[in-house]
């Protein structure tokens, strides 16, 4: 099927809905200048919070705006892969990266990052994307238990897998991990030993496909040469 | 059972003990992932149905499980869950490791929170590969392990005899 050479242009991001200019522009009413930055994604928009003024963009988007709906929360580490194969080696297993620190739609001030979606159950299309930097060092934010008794898990989850600590969290215990396990596995550079200690054997074994000849080296794999 | 501890069953006795055994499996329901969807169309189904091979895969607790499936991912968070379960049932007891990752770890090899084996907790009988396995591959495995117990002497267990665990395929 041949592409129209329109097809193959890069498409303009769409721009804010009309809900979420609505939502922005309410926002901004009440958190002034806590909002460090602010973008479109996908017709949403994302909002950058100043980290003091976490908790308090979680109740204005419950209380003012009526997103009642804590979709999730999560966890960002920015920094490139430290494990990427060379171009052309066997290792097929790691996905081609970023070799440089980028940052997504509304920018970061560094390598970690909060992120929350809230949104409405009865407006439709009605919601609001929060982010907000954690320096470093300090890897503390507050907790929004108060405001979505839903946050719970989420910052439980966040907690073991980037070491978040969400201030004010009832139990921040492991949810999905042993309880003696350590370290934060989701951070870019916790190291996976099972490859440590054994290579990624890159494509061996491959049988051939039935009704190809079998002990041709180039017929097996993957049938790039055609 | 004092003949069967001590070893000296009479060999029709050991036949029809080892007989009944055979085709009296019960199977401890154990579903970790996928595999177990899987074990469920591959086994209890009605169109590979296993308890025509006498499998009967309803035990209310482990303690009226003879087998266990080990069906899917074992992860490190689930594994002493595992290893309890196992130490509730009485022997004599079988283990099935149905699939790559719960034979190895499969695909999660490399993952933080993957156990690289099941057989790194508790012994396994059965290794079926696959990913999943084939409901054949499934079904030979049972196979396998019945004709093994046919062939037991059951004071094997008793005097800590371990066999070579059987690999399907």
């Amino acid at each position: 099927m041949a592409e129209s050479p329109a097809a193959t242009e890069t498409e303009p991001l769409p721009e804010l809905r009309e809900q979420a200019a609505d939502a922005l522009a309410r926002l901004q009413a009440e958190l002034g200048d806590a909002i460090v930055e602010h973008a479109a994604a996908f017709g949403d928009v994302v909002v950058r919070v100043r980290r003091d003024a976490w908790r308090r963009s979680a109740q204005v988007c419950k209380q003012q705006l009526g997103c009642d709906y804590l979709s999730f929360i999560g966890g960002i580490d920015w920094m490139p892969t430290p494990a990427v194969a060379e171009e052309g080696s066997a290792d097929t297993s790691t996905p081609a990266q970023p070799k440089e620190q980028t940052y997504g739609t509304a920018g970061s001030d560094g390598r970690y990052q909060l992120l929350a979606v809230v949104e409405s159950t009865r407006r439709k299309s009605w919601r609001v994307i929060l982010k907000t930097d954690l320096p470093d060092d300090d890897l503390h934010a507050d907790s929004w238990v108060a405001v979505y008794p839903g946050a719970d898990w989420h910052e439980r989850e966040a907690w073991e897998m980037y070491g978040f600590v969400f201030d004010g969290h009832p139990s921040l215990r492991h949810l999905y991990l042993p309880s003696e396990f350590e370290g934060h596995p989701l951070r870019k550079d916790y190291p996976l030993l099972a490859r440590e200690v054994k290579p990624w054997p890159g494509l061996v074994d491959v049988e051939p496909m039935p009704g190809e000849p079998a002990g041709d080296e180039d017929a097996p794999d993957g049938g790039e040469a055609a | 059972m004092g003949l069967v501890s001590s070893g000296k069953t009479p060999k029709p006795l050991q036949h029809l003990l080892n007989y009944s055994r055979k085709y009296s499996l019960w199977m401890l329901q154990w579903g970790l992932a996928c595999c177990a969807i899987e074990m469920g169309a591959a086994l209890a189904g009605p169109r590979y149905d296993v308890m025509r091979l006498g499998v009967i895969p309803f035990p209310a607790s482990p303690r009226q499980a003879d087998l266990i499936v080990i069906s899917g991912t074992v992860t490190d968070k689930m594994a002493p869950a595992i290893k309890r379960l196992y130490e509730q049932m009485p022997d004599p007891k079988y283990v099935i490791s149905m699939g790559s990752c719960a034979n190895c770890g499969g695909p999660y090899w490399d993952s933080y929170s993957v156990t690289k084996g099941v057989d790194q907790i508790i012994p396994v009988d059965v290794y079926v590969p696959g990913f999943p396995p084939r409901p054949e591959a499934c079904i030979q495995g049972i196979v396998l392990l019945q004709q093994r117990i046919m062939s037991e002497d059951p004071a094997e267990r008793w005097r800590g005899v371990t066999r070579e665990p059987i690999v399907v395929g």
